[in-house]
């Protein structure tokens, strides 16, 4: 079970060392670097074992740096991103093997190391499968070329007469028939082909089915996967305790009595390091001797200008400020409706708390990461540690929950400056489940205060958005989106909060927040207006202009479709209620549609979720529809339970027990997910089921009870009504 | 410092660790069976879920020294027929999203399913209340239990051990 630090590379890496890789860049287009593949560092005797057994040491033919077929017909794909839960390890390695044309049962998947012949290997903003989708289906077709070549030069027939069916090279004329296994030989000699066609899209066989994710049997049988599963030999194990005031830094600390703990093996501060806040670092013989002397740490802080910030004041700052921002005169002759929104900062909180594993020796800095962004990490390690570029290597782990929490590496500067103090020992870092929600990159908090004028027919003439939240990260409003690009001279006002609190992407940024406000604030306007909510917001699409990256037809058709499966408009009891919210983001139009009940005392059931999605091509239906499942609940989890309050500049909430999480019995018995028929490119769909969830939800519990959710979460509103 | 046996997975453990050390940090530092999850350290969250005589319990709040001679059995040791249908649901369903809190889930439903084969999706709720997924994916979870049920029930007891 333990990592193996002579293996270094893979064994998949080493046998690629061997062979001559004149080809890869032709390719892949990016160097000769060779691929270097892991899984959590502490397994890869295990992973590759099983690539490695189909893989002989000389006659593999590996085409480019994704792909490697062994004379026994194994197919290895390497999965260059991080894999957090969004299934990408399994598509993008489907979408190689859909142009190569083997069957999936065929295919060892391995994770890839951060490579730059890999290209994009950053996992955000739901751009994975969006920029990987051209190289991955070029990898396997050109694979696919040279297979067929060498068939032809066999046979000498012509490549063009030649078919493949599940790793089988075909020539139908001579009734001849060849394996990619035993062709691989033969191929592994031949140039790399240029301008290979793909395929027509309408012949896909395997994209658009539904695959399993490639380590779920490991998953089930509890094997080392994730980041804080690395093990090395000698390791020791750490903590980094930071000032629970943001931007605070250590003056003192009792480090004497904290190394007379018991395994503690040393502990001291670190400060002055470029791009790390200074902070104390405890290491220990076991996580949880590390643990325990960190408790008795007794540290004295400076605590910085930050400790004046409060969530109680930003709230009267922020109101202040979108009154200075209000509309200066509402149009005359109309109805002015106008609402205030407000979101909380928002915690990751990925149930793998952040952790990193480095060691450092001879010079070179090794590092196991669960990271969503692995040249992030390394960059600041680069920087911070001044080491050079190639002495600073990264393996990119299973990841226990990314949603924009890993795109942020501080993490992985942390463990390697505590190894490099270290020099000789791997260590690992291992943030405890208090420090992980008092050094989260939150969720900006954000207000909305909306201003609108209906005319004497209930139309929206006006709409005017003051939007405030914190200076610093992501999360922006414009005037792009609907329903402001429905109505001629909308405006959106933005100020800032003092800054100071760290801000950060949290899946679906900007929309996640703004897209409740938004379209919670639709729902309104059509019952100020009298209008039917579905019949306003159709209404409304349709007189969106179009442009090159938005069709509102598109969003019209998933409303619709969602809509018609939710028996949208049917008469309900008091009590019982449906909502909907539409959203563009990423490239995909979703509409999702709530059933709920309140009961009268209060209590709050969501009975079923409607979605319809427009993200393009499908790659894994399996997958595609979890993403959709699961951020609709992500994001419903979030608005009913979770907020993270500001208090002496530092967050209030510590752990689970504060910030409440959607359980098994909140869930929906029923969530509906049903795809548009697209040939289109396929669209990010990691976030954009994310934010018309809550305000679909926020809808539904209006139309049961009268009673309009402005201030998010939830749960801190009464739901009760007579 | 103490000198503790346990009896993990089938097999005699000899651990030499501070008494006070959560059975969940034996697991995966000392034994380095580390399908037992850390995930908040408080009973709040399930992912360090592992059987106990066959009962289940967050190993988080466990100190070693209270386990005696009970019978701990973790996600990479479990071998009850129920738990090999969870497992074989899990992969047939797709349920894992990120799967950290996957070892964790299939302990608590082996636990309901042994008392309770065929439960009702109030039975679920019980039952599973305890173990959060942050990637939520309860859906399939509670798809995965009745799948298990079914693959339970049509399985003989004399089914032979899988991988």
């Amino acid at each position: 079970m333990t990592h193996d630090p002579n293996a270094g590379a893979s064994k998949l890496g080493r046998q690629m060392d061997r062979r001559q890789f004149i080809k890869i860049s032709a390719l892949a287009g990016g160097g000769l670097l060779v691929a270097s593949a892991s899984d959590a560092g502490a397994h890869v005797a295990a992973v590759d074992g099983a690539a490695a057994a189909g893989l002989a040491p000389v006659a593999d033919f590996a085409p480019n740096v994704f792909v490697s077929i062994a004379p026994s017909g194994a197919v290895t794909l390497i999965a260059p991103n991080s894999e957090m839960g969004q299934g990408i390890k399994t598509s993008l390695p489907m979408i190689i093997a859909e142009e190569l044309d083997v069957k999936w049962e065929q295919v060892t998947v391995v994770q890839g190391d951060l490579t730059p012949a890999y290209g994009r290997q950053f996992s955000v903003g739901s751009g994975s499968t969006v920029a990987n989708f051209v190289a991955m289906r070029h990898a396997g077709a050109a694979a696919r070329a040279v297979l067929v070549e060498a068939a032809a030069q066999e046979w000498n027939v012509r490549a063009s007469e030649c078919t493949t069916f599940e790793g089988v090279v075909m020539h139908a004329a001579s009734n001849r028939k060849a394996t990619y296994g035993a062709l691989a030989t033969k191929a592994a000699q031949l140039p790399a082909p240029v301008d290979v066609p793909l395929k027509d899209p309408s012949t896909f066989k395997l994209l658009g089915t539904r695959i399993a994710g490639v380590d779920n049997r490991k998953i089930v049988k509890g094997a080392p996967l994730f980041g804080i599963d690395v093990k090395l030999p000698g390791m020791l194990y750490a903590t980094y305790t930071k000032c629970a005031v943001f931007g605070g830094e250590v003056v003192s600390a009792n480090l004497d009595e904290v190394k007379a703990k018991p395994g503690v093996r040393d502990a001291f501060v670190l400060s002055g390091i470029a791009g790390l806040t200074s902070g104390v670092a405890v290491v220990a013989d076991s996580t949880w001797n590390a643990f325990s002397a960190t408790k008795a740490l007794k540290v004295q802080w400076n605590e910085g200008p930050q400790v004046s910030q409060s969530s109680v004041d930003m709230a009267v700052q922020a109101l202040t400020l979108a009154k200075a921002n209000g509309p200066t005169s509402p149009p005359s002759g109309v109805r002015a409706v106008e609402a205030v929104y407000h979101y909380p900062f928002l915690a990751h909180a990925t149930l793998e708390p952040q952790n990193c594993t480095a060691w450092f020796k001879e010079g070179v800095m090794e590092m196991w990461t669960p990271t969503q962004i692995p040249s992030s990490g390394q960059g600041l390690v680069i920087k911070g540690l001044g080491l050079a570029a190639n002495n600073v290597k990264v393996h990119i782990t299973r990841l226990g929950g990314g949603f924009g929490r890993r795109g942020n590496n501080e993490f992985s500067l942390e463990a390697a400056a505590i190894a490099k103090k270290l020099a000789g020992t791997p260590i690992k870092l291992t943030w405890t489940r208090e420090q992980d929600f008092a050094h989260d990159n939150y969720r900006s908090n954000g207000w909305h205060a909306f201003s609108a004028g209906l005319d004497g027919n209930g139309k929206v003439v006006a709409l005017h958005d003051a939007f405030v939240k914190m200076e610093g990260g992501p999360g922006d409003m414009t005037a792009g989106g609907f329903p402001f690009n429905a109505i001629q001279g909308s405006q959106v006002r933005s100020s800032k909060l003092r800054g100071g609190i760290p801000t950060g992407f949290w899946r679906a940024p900007g929309d996640n927040g703004n897209v409740w406000a938004t379209q919670c604030f639709m729902d309104e306007l059509a019952h100020a207006a009298g209008k039917e909510p579905l019949a306003f917001t159709l209404d409304m699409l349709a007189t969106v202009p179009a442009s090159p990256r938005f069709d509102a037809n598109k969003l019209i058709a998933v409303l619709t479709l969602a809509a018609e499966k939710a028996n949208w408009g049917q008469k309900r009891a008091r009590g019982e209620g449906q909502g909907f919210a539409i959203c563009f983001a990423n490239n995909a139009y979703v509409a999702i549609v709530a059933d709920v009940s309140v009961s009268q005392a209060g209590e709050l059931k969501i009975k079923k979720l409607t979605a319809a999605v427009d993200a393009g091509t499908i790659v894994n239906l399996s997958g595609a529809e979890a993403q959709v499942q699961g951020s609709m609940l992500d994001g419903i989890s979030a608005a009913w339970f979770q907020k993270i309050t500001i208090e002496r500049g530092s967050a209030a909430q510590t752990n689970f027990n504060k910030y409440p999480m959607l359980r098994m019995s909140q869930a929906p018995p029923v969530i509906d997910v049903h795809f548009m028929t697209s040939s289109a490119p396929p669209t990010g769909l990691g976030e954009p089921a994310l934010p018309p969830a809550a305000p679909a939800v926020c809808n539904a519990i209006f139309a049961a009870t009268g009673k309009r959710i402005r201030t998010l979460p939830i749960a801190d509103d009464t739901l009760r009504w007579s | 410092m103490g000198k503790y046996t346990l009896n993990v997975n089938g097999a005699s453990r000899i651990v030499e660790v501070e008494s006070d050390t959560p059975l969940l940090w034996v697991l995966r530092d000392s034994l380095e069976l580390t399908g037992t999850k850390f995930g908040c350290g408080i009973n709040q969250c399930g992912a360090c879920t592992v059987h106990l005589n066959g009962v289940a319990t967050r190993s988080c709040r466990t100190p070693v020294s209270t386990v005696g001679s009970a019978v701990v059995t973790t996600i990479e040791g479990i071998d009850t027929p129920q738990a090999r249908a969870l497992q074989d649901a899990w992969c047939e369903l797709d349920v894992p999203a990120c799967g950290y809190c996957q070892g964790g889930q299939i302990l608590a439903a082996a636990a309901l399913l042994k008392t309770k084969p065929r439960p009702t999706d109030a039975d679920i709720d019980t039952a599973m209340a305890r173990n959060l997924c942050r990637c939520a994916s309860y859906t399939r979870i509670r798809a995965g239990i009745k799948r298990a049920a079914e693959l339970a029930a049509t399985s003989t007891p004399a089914a032979g051990k899988r991988e």
